[in-house]
């Protein structure tokens, strides 16, 4: 072996590739990877591909041949699978550390861990409802704060002239709050960018997406959706709710916080990816509950979108999670609004009450509820085309923060030129329903009514569609705002603020509902029949929202409970049901399509269909590097400092080539970071025996290989790998199906699945990019391919 | 068979319930006839429950009602002569109330007749007992579940409270509040400015009713955050309003059309500089294609299609 007498520097790029150069040639032609370790590396990633491949299989065209050869490189596009993302080790790992720990633990463990269970989704929901409460009155402080100012900014100049300079001023605070809420989004954590649903749907699928479920994303998260509310983009807090509550979840559940070096030394039990994403979801749930007052909604939701992994113990303390939430925060706003006790604001959207009246038979319309489903496939459509151009050329943080502050500027301007070019004025009502009337030219004692729905934070606004009397608004004003909120709405998601697509959508509908409702009752002129636009304005609201994200059982349940009269059920769930339909024939939810587009390997529900002839033989990951049960120390680090491929499961075989168990490259890493060397086991007898618990402490951030320190005498021990290694991994034949082996990775959380010959050699490994990149589309199933991004 | 042997008892059962019921009409068409007469809504059920003692029932009813209950039962004169001053100040005050509907002035001219109302008001709902140890609350308000006098009075009070007219009116209704006062004398002030430049030309009128009307109205905004306002004010100030925005077209122009398009045109120029620079200056993001190890070759996009077709 050449690489002995080289003085070991694991963190130096240059001369691994030279190592690897001497190396590889050994190993060129051998046919099978039956010497365990399959190492390579190299300058260029693609001579590794390329020489690994031609290690196994000869007819390799030549034409094939020159076009790995060179670097190729493509736009971005949604037909790409990440590398940067990992699978969770959702299966328990069970070696013998595990074993043991098992039987030392007493029948009353295991009652106080179900215990500590319950207070700790109780927890969940207490903290997630505080965030929340946080969130609504800091937005409703500065929005106030803000309104006032501007408003009477307009007033002054309304008299004397010069309503320019308040265009100016509204424009300019506008983009400095959305400033400031960009550039900690963009500069300190681009994860907590968007409204996070999508990044709390692929963790709970099974995705380990970097940094989601930080406390300083929390924070950043938290910060940036009051800027951009109070900034007045068109965007709701909502959104951003399920994901703090997913990260509030995470942490709570771990007993302590890596980033604030803190650990409390409870909770110890759960510190692995299968417990933690229990209480991620129970998490998710606490924030939709928190988010629309709605806890069956929240249950569902955590069902719906992340119902990977199932039971219904767990459905019941996420229940009592999303009660808790809901109920601190009605609490403490209950308390904010000077009125403790009075329950009445269950979530952070207050849909307020309707009637149970329901006799105007919406079923009639159905051609509504289908242009609901058309509008939604042109918002995702849109916002599909506009995020790719995003990705390819808004990449760089301070054009992010650019963008955002001029999307902010472009909404106030369209605001105000729609508010001082509309003459439809409305007399005030007796209770001041408007918060912030702005008169403008209307006569004294009239406010102008685009005003209600543009100088407003959009819940507000969504608020008095649903409410105000009939006769509120006139259809011009309607049609307008509709057509003006839709593109503003559509072209501020994906910005690189933390901002939520349920307000604007619903607002959307609320409004063009509402204008059915007018119209109709002009046409038809039989008047009381067609009384309550206000009903529109939430079926068409409804129908929005659906045609945007997509979901359906919790969305219907989310609804109801948000207007709190289970009589709208029927009607919502036909519109659900309907738009999505309509929408799912020309484009995916909004949701599906940021997740495609930043190239996740998400499992769907099934394996595409059509792909039955397909074999493990196929799909599988060839050749395998593996590990001898008892290896050289420096055979290991060789292998995880490799860059170019960066395995993360190593399957542990005895000579010749027999499965014998499968080991983590995390723990590989612990295993080095405290020295489990045979030898020095042999020289120091009194040397502790490591347990289970120091596997935990380094959870979730596990060092890389380079901060690891091995002497070179070191390299020359060897380690056991029995004890610590999972000896019976799932594997399958090579004959297996795709929907097979599919269905047995999603319904298990697999992370990996060793495929074996009939002798038990293993000859291939499945992963989660294996199964993700096939997917159908429009030409038959189809390929992903997999990028460096 | 069976339906045989029994139709001779259901012939006879038939009859007796055919009997039965005629009867029964007989004696609801009776009870009718005697309703008429006495006109008592209870006379029916009871018919109804025991016709046996029809007659001697409905001659009592009739002959009570056209007599007086009992003593104990009946009020007393006491609380018959303040029932009697509670309708004539009732009857004052609607009066009142009817002919300063419109332009409202519920406030300022019926207080008075309010106050007195409710005063003989309290005196019938009081505990205390009148000459004769009586109280007249039980026996006037709470005596049926119609309660009347209460129904009547709540419905006063209800104006009462919609109008907001404590907000203008001294404690113990003696006279408008001094807000209200000087708040009037100022409306006065605005309307004989407006009286004197009425026939003339309207500009001449905003111009110099302008330092009027803005007193007004700011004395108007500080009433309102006060809540020291009540109906009669509102209504003034909403006509004044009226006149000053619609009649003389006062409001304000829309005259900066220009700057302020301009000025948007500009923001939304901006955004098109942006994404055009962005577009043409930044470079694109590529990815890197990365091939995985794969055991066979064949498994590329293309050959699955051709695997399929």
């Amino acid at each position: 072996m050449a690489n002995i007498a080289k003085k070991v520097s694991w963190s130096s790029r240059a001369e691994e590739s030279g190592v690897a150069g001497e190396r590889t040639p050994l190993f060129n032609g051998s046919e099978q990877p039956r010497l365990s370790r399959q190492l390579s590396g190299g300058g260029s990633v693609f001579q590794i591909g390329r020489l690994s491949t031609v290690d196994l299989e000869e007819e390799i065209t030549s034409d094939e041949d020159s076009q790995r050869g060179r670097p190729k490189e493509i736009p971005h596009n949604e037909k790409l699978l990440s590398l940067k993302y990992e699978s969770l080790d959702y299966d328990n790992i069970e070696n013998q550390l595990f074993l043991e720990e098992e039987r030392r633990m007493s029948y009353m463990g295991f009652r106080c861990l179900e215990i500590s269970r319950w207070v700790v989704c109780g927890l969940i929901g207490f903290l997630t409802g505080l965030i929340a409460c946080f969130i609504d009155i800091a937005v409703e402080e500065l929005a106030g704060i803000k309104y006032q100012v501007v408003k009477q900014n307009i007033e002054k100049f309304t008299e004397v002239g010069g309503l320019s300079i308040s265009l100016i001023l509204w424009a300019v605070l506008n983009s400095s709050i959305v400033m400031l809420g960009a550039i900690i989004v963009a500069f300190f954590e681009p994860i907590a960018a968007g409204s996070g649903i999508p990044q709390i749907k692929c963790y709970l699928n099974g995705v380990k997406i970097p940094r989601v479920v930080r406390l300083k994303t929390l924070v950043v998260k938290v910060c940036g959706v009051i800027c951009s509310v109070v900034g007045g983009l068109a965007v709701g807090k909502e959104g951003p709710m399920i994901h703090s509550g997913a990260v509030v979840a995470a942490g709570v559940s771990q007993g302590r916080s890596t980033s604030l070096k803190r650990d409390f030394k409870i909770f110890e039990y759960f510190r692995r990816d299968t417990e933690k994403r229990d209480f991620v979801s129970a998490g998710a749930a606490a924030g939709v509950s928190a988010a629309f007052g709605a806890p069956v909604g929240g249950v569902l939701f955590a069902l719906e979108e992340g119902a990977s992994f199932w039971n219904q113990m767990l459905t019941w303390r996420i229940f009592f999670a999303s009660m808790i939430s809901t109920f601190t925060l009605n609490f403490f706003l209950s308390i904010y609004h000077k009125n403790p006790g009075d329950l009445s604001n269950p979530g952070l959207i207050n849909f307020g009450r309707f009637e149970s009246d329901v006799r105007n038979s919406h079923c009639v319309f159905f051609q509504l509820y289908v242009v609901c489903g058309l509008l939604g496939a042109l918002f995702n459509l849109l916002n599909y085309w506009l995020t790719i151009f995003r990705i390819r050329y808004v990449h760089r943080p301070c054009l992010q923060v650019m963008e955002a502050m001029l999307v902010a500027a472009v909404t106030a301007t369209v605001s105000f030129t729609m508010i001082y070019f509309s003459n439809d004025c409305q007399p005030l009502g007796p209770e001041h329903t408007e918060e912030y009337p702005l008169q403008l030219f209307c006569a004294d004692g009239e406010y102008n009514s685009m005003a209600t729905a543009f100088f407003n934070t959009p819940e507000r606004s969504v608020r008095s569609l649903f409410h105000n009397q009939p006769g509120t608004y006139n259809p011009l004003t309607l049609g307008l705002f509709t057509l003006t909120y839709f593109f503003l709405a559509c072209w501020t998601y994906g910005l690189a603020v933390s901002a939520g697509v349920f307000i604007p959508s619903l607002l959307i509908g609320a409004a063009w509902g509402r204008l059915f409702g007018i119209l109709l009752a002009s046409i038809t002129s039989s008047g009381s029949i067609w009384a309550d636009p206000g009903k529109y304005a939430l079926i068409g609201a409804a129908a929005q929202l659906g045609g945007i994200v997509r979901m359906t059982l919790s969305l219907t349940v989310i609804m109801v409970e948000a207007t709190g009269n289970v009589t709208y059920g029927l009607p919502i769930m036909l519109v659900l049901m309907t738009a999505k339909i309509v929408g799912d024939y020309f484009v995916e939810g909004l949701y599906d399509i940021h997740i495609k587009l930043q190239s996740v390997p998400f499992l769907h529900l099934e394996a595409p269909a059509t792909s039955h002839w397909l074999t493990a033989r196929e799909v599988m990951g060839s050749p395998v590097t593996c590990l001898n049960r008892i290896e050289k120390v420096g055979t290991i680090v060789d292998i995880l400092s490799n860059t170019s491929t960066n395995h993360n499961g190593f399957p542990v075989v005895v000579q010749p080539a027999k499965l014998c168990g499968l080991i983590l490259r995390s723990q590989l890493i612990v295993l080095l970071k405290h020295k489990v060397f045979v030898e020095l086991a042999r020289s120091r007898l009194t040397q502790r025996k490591l347990q289970l618990k120091d596997f935990r402490d380094a959870y979730p951030r596990f060092p890389p290989i380079q901060s690891i320190h091995v002497s070179q005498d070191e390299r020359e021990c060897m380690m056991d790998l029995t004890e610590f290694m999972n000896a019976t991994p799932y594997t399958v034949p090579q004959e297996t199906s795709l929907p097979r082996v599919f269905k047995l990775f999603r319904a298990l959380g697999l992370r990996h699945l060793v495929v074996v010959d009939d002798e038990n050699r293993v000859v291939g490994l499945v992963t989660r990019k294996d199964l993700a990149r096939y997917h159908l589309g429009k030409h038959g199933l189809e390929e992903l391919q997999v990028a460096q991004t | 068979m069976s339906l045989y042997k029994n139709s001779p008892f259901l012939v006879l059962l038939v009859l007796s319930t055919y009997a039965l019921a005629s009867s029964v009409g007989v004696n609801l068409t009776a009870s009718d006839s005697a309703d008429r007469l006495s006109l008592s809504p209870a006379a029916p059920a009871v018919v109804v429950d025991s016709p046996v003692f029809k007659p001697g029932v409905d001659s009592l009813f009739s002959l009570n009602l056209l007599s007086s209950f009992p003593e104990d039962l009946e009020i007393s004169d006491y609380c018959s002569d303040l029932l009697h001053i509670f309708g004539q100040r009732y009857v004052a005050y609607v009066n009142c109330l009817v002919t300063a509907a419109r332009p409202v002035k519920v406030c300022q001219n019926c207080f008075s007749t309010y106050g007195s109302l409710m005063n003989i008001y309290n005196n019938i709902s009081s505990d205390e007992m009148g000459p004769g140890n009586v109280s007249c609350r039980d026996s006037l308000l709470r005596s049926d579940h119609l309660m009347l006098v209460y129904l009547l009075y709540s419905n006063m009070e209800d104006i009462w409270t919609k109008s907001s007219c404590v907000n203008c009116i001294t404690k113990g209704f003696q006279s408008l509040t001094n807000d209200t006062l000087y708040f009037i004398s100022t409306l006065n002030q605005t309307l004989t400015c407006f009286e004197k430049y009425q026939q003339g030309n309207h500009t001449e009128l905003c111009k110099d009713c302008k330092n009027a009307y803005r007193d007004l109205n700011e004395l108007y905004s500080r009433m309102e955050t006060n809540l020291t306002m009540c109906i009669d004010i509102e209504d003034s100030m909403n006509m004044t309003r009226r006149l000053w925005s619609k009649n003389f077209n006062c409001s304000f122009p829309r005259e900066e059309t220009v700057p302020v398009i301009a000025v948007s045109s500009f923001m939304l120029f901006l955004p098109i500089i942006f994404y055009l620079s962005s577009f043409l200056h930044s470079e694109q993001k590529k990815r890197k294609l990365i091939h995985p190890k794969r055991a066979k070759s064949y498994t590329t996009l293309m050959n699955i299609q051709d695997k399929l077709s």
